[in-house]
C-alpha cells in the first residue's frame, strides 16, 4: 500500500507536534505536565468518541471507567506491587471488566435514556471511592503512592523524576491505543459500527446484531478510557473521587464535540483547548466554572460540528 | 411445497385490527405482488413476515423453517432481505461503502477487527459486481444521501442483494418516483428476477409495474385477504375492482 | 431499634418526596421534549436561595409561594432563549446545553450567596416535634410531605383533567399528530418546561428548610432523581413518584444497617430493575 501524504496530512501534523512538544512547550508559556495532561485527556476523549462519534451511542457516563483505571493503578501501586506497568494493567483490566458486566444492562437503551442510565451507573463508583475511606482515602483521595521508574531490559526510564521521560511514556501508550482504535475503525467491524451510527434500522435489516455490536464498542471504548484514567492518576501521583463524578463525564463529551466528533483527531484538539482553557481560567478567576459553562453553551449554539468539523466543511465547499 | 408460507397471520394494535387472517404461499423463484388500497395493511403484513412486528396469531414459514421467536437480524441471516417504503440507506457514506457493508456481513466479517488478506480481493470484486449490476458504478464515489430517489432505491436494492438472500421483500420500490425513475427501478427488479430466479415479494402501488413484474398477485383490503391469482385473473375479479373503485379506496 | 428504623423510614420518605418532585419535573420535560435537563438541580438551588432572600421581606409563607413561581419564570426564559433552540437536533446538544447551564447556575449561586451554607428559618411552631416519643416527626416534616402530596395531586389533576394536561400527554405519545391538530408545540413545550421547573423550585424551598442551603444542593439531588425515573419507568408519572419514594426509603433503611452504602444502594436497585424489568416498574415496554 502506498502512503498517501495528503490523506494523512493531519495525522502527520499531530504526530510532529506531539513528538516535538518538549522542545517548544516552554516557549509558549506551557509546562511539561500540562502537555502530558493534554495527551491523557486527548486519549480519554478519543476513547469516548469511539462510541459517541463512530458508533453513534450517547454515553454520558464514561468518567466511571476513567476513575476505575485511575483507582486501579493507584491501589495496585500502593497496596500490591510498586510497579507502574502492573498498576496500569490492573487499572485497565478492572475498567474493562466493569464495562463488560454493566454493558448488557444498558445496550438495549437508546438516545437520552442511554445517557441517563450510563451517567447514573457512574455514580456507584463515585460513592464507593467516597465512602470506602480506609482503602481509598475517601474524599481526601488516594495518596502515599507514586509512579515507579520503568526498567526494560535495555534501558531504564526515569518516569519518577524526569517529566519528559514520563511524557514520552504517556505518548507511547497513547500511540498504541490510538493506533489500535484507528485500525479497528478501518476494519470491517469498524465499518459495521459506522453503519449502526448512520442507520440502525438498515443495519438490523442487513443482519447485524446491533445490540451485540454496541456492547463490543462500549467495552472497547471503556477499556481505552480506563487506560487514560490510569495515566491520569500516574501523572498526578494521586486520585480522588472527583475523577468519577458525573460532571467529569460531561467534560469528556464537550471535548469530543468541541474538537469535532466526526474527525479522528477532533477530540484531541477539543481536549487540548479544554485543558489549556481550564488551566488558564482557574488561575485568573474563581468563577471559572461559569466560563466553562459558557463554553458548553457556545459550542452547542455556534460550533455544533466542532473545530475540525467546521474546517472540513470549509474545505469541502 | 411453497418456499414462503404465511398462515393466517393477524396483528392487533389494541382494539385496532391491522392485519386479519392473511395467508399467502409463494413458490420458489416466483415474483409476487401484494396490492391493495391505502390502509389495507400491506406494510404491516411485510413487517410481520420480516419480524419487525410480533404476530398476534398465525405462522410464517420460510423454506420449511418456522420463523416464530427469530428476531429480524437473524431472519436476514436465514435469507430474508428487505427494502423499506422510505429508502433506508447510509446517507453520509458513499455508495461504494453502502454496498461494502452488506458484502462484508455476507462474508461473515462484520465482527472481524481486520480484513483477512485472502478475502480482500473477492470482497472488492463482489462490491464492483453489485455496483455494476445496479448501474451504480459511475456514482459509486458519491454520498448516498445526495443521490436521486431512483439511484438511492437502486443502491438499497443492491445492498439487500449483497446479502445473497433467498427471499427479497420490496416495500413500494417505486414510491414517490417519476415515470423515468419508476421505469428504471422496475427494469432492475425484472432483470434480477430473470437472471437469478430470486423469489421476490413486492408491495406496489403502480399497476403498470405490478403487471409488468408479478407472476401472481395477492390483494388485501382493510387488513383482510380479498383475492389472489394471476394478473389476468385479478384484472377480471369484480371484488377487486369494487375495492379499488368503490368505497374501500 | 424500632424507633431508629421508624426515624430513618420517615427521613427516607421525606428525602424520597424531594426526589419525586424533582424526578417528575425531569420526566415531564424528557417525555415531551427529549431533553435531559441537567440544570434541573440548579433550578432547585435557585428556588431555595430565592426563598432565602425573599423571606425577610415577605415572610416564610410569601417565600414559599413566590420563590417557585419566580424560579418557573426563569425556567421559561431559559427554555425560550436557549433550550428551545436545540429541539429537534441530536439529543446530544440539549444535554450539553443544560450541562453548561448547570455549571453556570451552580457557580452563580456560589458567587451571589457564597460558598458557605446559610440557615433558612422556618416558623418555630412548625419545627416542634409532634410527640416526645417520635421526636423526629416535626410539624415541618409533616407539612412538607403534605405539600408534596398536594403538588403531585395538583399535577395529576392538571395532567388528567385540563386541556393543557391532555395536550401534554398526547404530545408525549405522538408529537406530530398533536401539531397537525393545531396545537402550538412550541408553547406546549414552554409551558411544560415551566411546570417542571416550578416543581423543582418548590422542592428547593422545602429542601432549604430541611437540609440547609449550599450551592451544591442541586448537584446532589439530580442523580437520585434520574434513578427514580429509571426505577419507576420513563413516561409514567405514577411510576416516577413511586420510584422516588422507594429509593428514599431504601437509603433511609440502609443508613441504619449499612451506613457506608447509604448512597450506593439506590444504584444497586437501579441495576436490579434494569436486569429484571428493563422498562421500569410502571414503564411500558418498547418506548425507549
Amino acid at each position: 500500500m502506498r502512503f498517501d501524504v495528503k490523506k494523512n496530512a493531519l495525522s502527520l501534523v499531530v504526530w510532529a507536534l506531539l513528538l516535538t512538544a518538549p522542545l517548544w512547550v516552554d516557549r509558549v508559556g506551557a509546562y511539561p505536565e500540562l502537555v502530558t495532561q493534554v495527551v491523557v485527556m486527548g486519549l480519554a476523549a478519543m476513547s469516548l468518541n469511539f462510541l459517541l462519534g463512530y458508533t453513534g451511542v450517547l454515553s454520558f457516563g464514561h468518567a466511571a471507567y476513567f476513575g476505575l483505571g485511575a483507582y486501579g493503578v493507584g491501589l495496585t501501586i500502593r497496596y500490591l506491587m510498586p510497579s507502574t506497568m502492573a498498576g496500569l494493567a490492573v487499572g485497565v483490566l478492572v475498567g474493562a471488566l466493569a464495562a463488560a458486566l454493566i454493558g448488557p444492562m444498558i445496550v438495549r437503551r437508546r438516545g437520552v435514556y442511554f445517557a441517563m442510565v450510563t451517567i447514573a451507573f457512574g455514580q456507584v463508583f463515585y460513592f464507593i471511592a467516597f465512602r470506602w475511606n480506609n482503602v481509598t482515602g475517601g474524599d481526601d483521595g488516594l495518596t502515599n503512592w507514586h509512579r515507579e521508574n520503568l526498567h526494560l531490559g535495555f534501558a531504564t526510564f526515569k518516569l519518577m523524576d524526569s517529566p519528559y521521560d514520563f511524557y514520552y511514556f504517556v505518548l507511547a501508550v497513547f500511540a498504541i491505543c490510538t493506533g489500535l482504535m484507528a485500525l479497528i475503525l478501518r476494519s470491517p467491524f469498524g465499518r459495521t459500527l459506522i453503519a449502526i451510527r448512520e442507520n440502525e434500522r438498515r443495519s438490523r435489516f442487513l443482519g447485524i446484531n446491533v445490540n451485540f455490536h454496541i456492547w463490543v464498542s462500549w467495552v472497547v471504548s471503556c477499556t481505552f478510557m480506563s487506560v487514560a484514567g490510569a495515566l491520569y492518576a500516574l501523572l498526578n501521583n494521586f486520585v480522588d473521587p472527583r475523577a468519577f463524578y458525573w460532571s467529569q463525564s460531561g467534560v469528556f463529551v464537550i471535548m469530543c464535540v468541541m474538537g469535532g466528533m466526526r474527525s479522528f483527531w477532533g477530540p484531541l484538539l477539543g481536549a487540548a483547548v479544554y485543558v489549556v482553557l481550564q488551566d488558564y481560567l482557574s488561575s485568573v478567576t474563581p468563577n471559572w466554572m461559569s466560563f466553562i459553562g459558557l463554553v458548553f453553551v457556545a459550542v452547542v449554539l455556534f460550533f455544533p460540528r466542532g473545530f475540525l468539523g467546521v474546517l472540513r466543511r470549509r474545505a469541502s465547499e | 411445497m411453497s418456499f414462503l408460507k404465511v398462515e393466517s397471520v393477524s396483528k392487533h394494535f389494541g382494539s385496532l385490527v391491522a392485519v386479519d387472517g392473511v395467508s399467502m404461499n409463494v413458490q420458489k423463484g416466483e415474483c409476487r405482488a401484494v396490492i391493495g388500497p391505502n390502509g389495507a395493511g400491506k406494510t404491516t403484513f411485510f413487517n410481520l413476515i420480516t419480524g419487525m412486528l410480533g404476530l398476534t396469531s398465525g405462522r410464517v414459514v420460510l423454506d420449511g423453517q418456522d420463523m416464530a421467536g427469530i428476531d429480524p437480524s437473524h431472519r436476514v441471516k436465514l435469507g430474508m432481505a428487505r427494502t423499506f417504503q422510505i429508502t433506508e440507506i447510509f446517507p453520509e457514506l458513499t455508495v461504494r461503502e453502502n454496498v461494502r457493508i452488506p458484502v462484508e456481513v455476507a462474508a461473515g466479517l462484520h465482527l472481524s477487527p481486520r480484513m483477512p488478506a485472502h478475502l480482500k480481493a473477492s470482497v472488492n470484486d463482489r462490491i464492483e459486481q453489485l455496483l455494476e449490476e445496479g448501474g451504480l458504478t459511475r456514482i459509486a464515489h458519491r454520498y448516498a444521501g445526495e443521490l436521486s430517489h431512483g439511484d438511492q432505491r437502486a443502491c438499497e436494492i443492491m445492498m439487500a442483494l449483497a446479502l445473497n438472500p433467498r427471499l427479497l421483500l420490496l416495500d413500494e420500490p417505486t414510491a414517490g418516483m417519476g415515470d423515468d425513475e419508476t421505469h428504471a427501478v422496475a427494469r432492475l427488479i425484472k432483470r434480477i428476477h430473470r437472471e437469478s430466479h430470486m423469489t421476490i415479494v413486492l408491495i406496489e402501488h403502480d399497476m403498470r409495474v405490478v403487471f409488468n413484474l408479478a407472476d401472481r398477485i395477492t390483494v388485501l383490503a382493510e387488513g383482510k385477504p380479498l383475492a389472489e391469482g394471476t394478473p389476468a385473473e385479478i384484472t377480471a375479479n369484480e371484488r377487486v375492482q369494487a375495492a379499488y373503485l368503490g368505497g374501500a379506496a | 431499634m424500632t424507633q431508629l428504623i421508624l426515624f430513618n423510614v420517615a427521613n427516607g420518605l421525606i428525602i424520597g418526596a424531594f426526589y419525586a418532585l424533582m424526578a417528575i419535573g425531569l420526566s415531564l420535560i424528557m417525555s415531551l421534549s427529549d431533553v435531559i435537563n441537567f440544570a434541573h438541580g440548579g433550578f432547585l438551588a435557585i428556588g431555595a436561595y430565592l426563598a432565602y432572600t425573599l423571606s425577610p421581606y415577605v415572610g416564610f409563607w410569601g417565600g414559599l409561594i413566590l420563590a417557585p413561581i419566580l424560579t418557573a419564570i426563569l425556567g421559561l426564559i431559559a427554555e425560550k432563549f436557549l433550550i428551545s433552540r436545540v429541539y429537534g437536533r441530536d439529543p446530544l446538544y440539549s444535554l450539553l446545553l443544560t450541562f453548561g447551564l448547570a455549571f453556570i447556575i451552580e457557580d452563580s449561586t456560589r458567587f451571589i450567596w457564597g460558598a458557605q451554607s446559610v440557615p433558612y428559618d422556618v416558623p418555630g411552631w412548625l419545627m416542634s416535634p409532634l410527640s416526645a416519643d417520635y421526636f423526629f416527626l416535626t410539624g415541618y416534616r409533616m407539612f412538607m410531605v403534605a405539600l408534596v402530596a398536594l403538588a403531585v395531586g395538583g399535577l395529576f389533576y392538571v395532567m388528567n383533567r385540563t386541556r393543557l394536561g391532555l395536550r401534554i400527554r398526547a404530545g408525549t405519545l405522538d408529537l406530530e399528530t398533536v401539531s397537525v391538530l393545531g396545537v402550538n408545540v412550541r408553547v406546549l413545550r414552554n409551558l411544560n418546561f415551566g411546570i417542571g421547573i416550578y416543581l423543582a423550585g418548590l422542592a428547593g424551598v422545602l429542601a432549604a428548610g430541611q437540609l440547609g442551603l449550599q450551592p451544591t444542593i442541586g448537584a446532589s439531588v439530580i442523580m437520585p432523581s434520574f434513578v427514580a425515573i429509571i426505577i419507576g419507568g420513563l413516561g409514567s408519572l405514577t411510576g416516577t413518584l413511586l420510584g422516588g419514594l422507594l429509593i428514599g426509603v431504601a437509603s433511609g433503611l440502609t443508613a441504619v444497617f449499612l451506613p457506608s452504602a447509604t448512597e450506593a444502594v439506590i444504584y444497586v436497585m437501579m441495576a436490579l430493575v434494569l436486569l429484571i424489568r428493563p422498562q421500569g416498574l410502571l414503564g411500558e415496554e418498547g418506548r425507549f
